[in-house]
């Protein structure tokens, strides 16, 4: 999936995927839950805490 | 055009009212600083300067803004676009109410009436509220774009 395709799916702009993927932003609980959506998969399994 | 391919519409827009600001201080203060020096800081002249600065925003902001939102795909704002916005406006808000309590000062204590340097008319109140607002616009432009930079 591009960042394109994740930011229209999750509803955000690609600049925010973008920053996600640098780990430069931490996302809202609600941003988090979408994106785990989009990839059907568990929020922890979408993000990890470090 | 692959210039602006290379940024978002928000953040060519935070440019161009970055550009905005620095062209009308430039102009203004060029224009200002004179009439200063020499004394001249009358009403009539004063006037002018901030009727045709006002003038050359508005007719910037349609050209340059109506040139980046045609050129470009306008994006919604997401959460992060209004984090950053509210940090912005939390820096432009510090410096409006600093500079409006150092005129409500100025006003109170009329130091330039003591020292007999000019009378503190109402266009030169005018004068001072722009410079406020140039510098709370500069204020928010740089941090918006600070923010934005940051995290690329």
């Amino acid at each position: 999936m591009t960042q394109v395709e994740l930011a229209e799916k999750a509803n955000v702009t690609r600049q925010t995927i973008i920053a996600l993927e640098a780990q430069k932003y931490s996302p809202s609980l609600e941003l988090a839950f979408r994106i785990a959506k989009v990839f059907d998969v568990p929020l922890e399994e979408a993000f990890q805490y470090n | 055009m692959q210039f602006l391919n290379n940024y978002s519409n928000r953040e060519l827009n935070i440019w161009a009212e970055l550009i905005l600001d620095i062209i009308v201080s430039f102009y203004f203060f060029s224009k200002i600083f004179p009439l200063i020096i020499n004394g001249q800081l009358y009403n009539e002249a004063l006037v002018g300067i901030i009727a045709n600065t006002i003038i050359i925003s508005i007719i910037y902001s349609i050209f340059v803004f109506g040139a980046i939102n045609t050129l470009t795909k306008r994006e919604e704002k997401d959460e992060r676009d209004y984090i950053y916005e509210l940090k912005s406006y939390r820096i432009s808000n510090i410096i409006s109410q600093v500079s409006i309590y150092l005129l409500i000062s100025l006003i109170v204590f009329n130091p330039i009436n003591q020292v007999r340097l000019n009378e503190f008319t109402a266009p030169m109140i005018a004068m001072i509220l722009l410079i406020i607002t140039l510098l709370s616009s500069t204020g928010k432009s740089l941090t918006q774009l600070f923010n934005y930079r940051k995290n690329i």
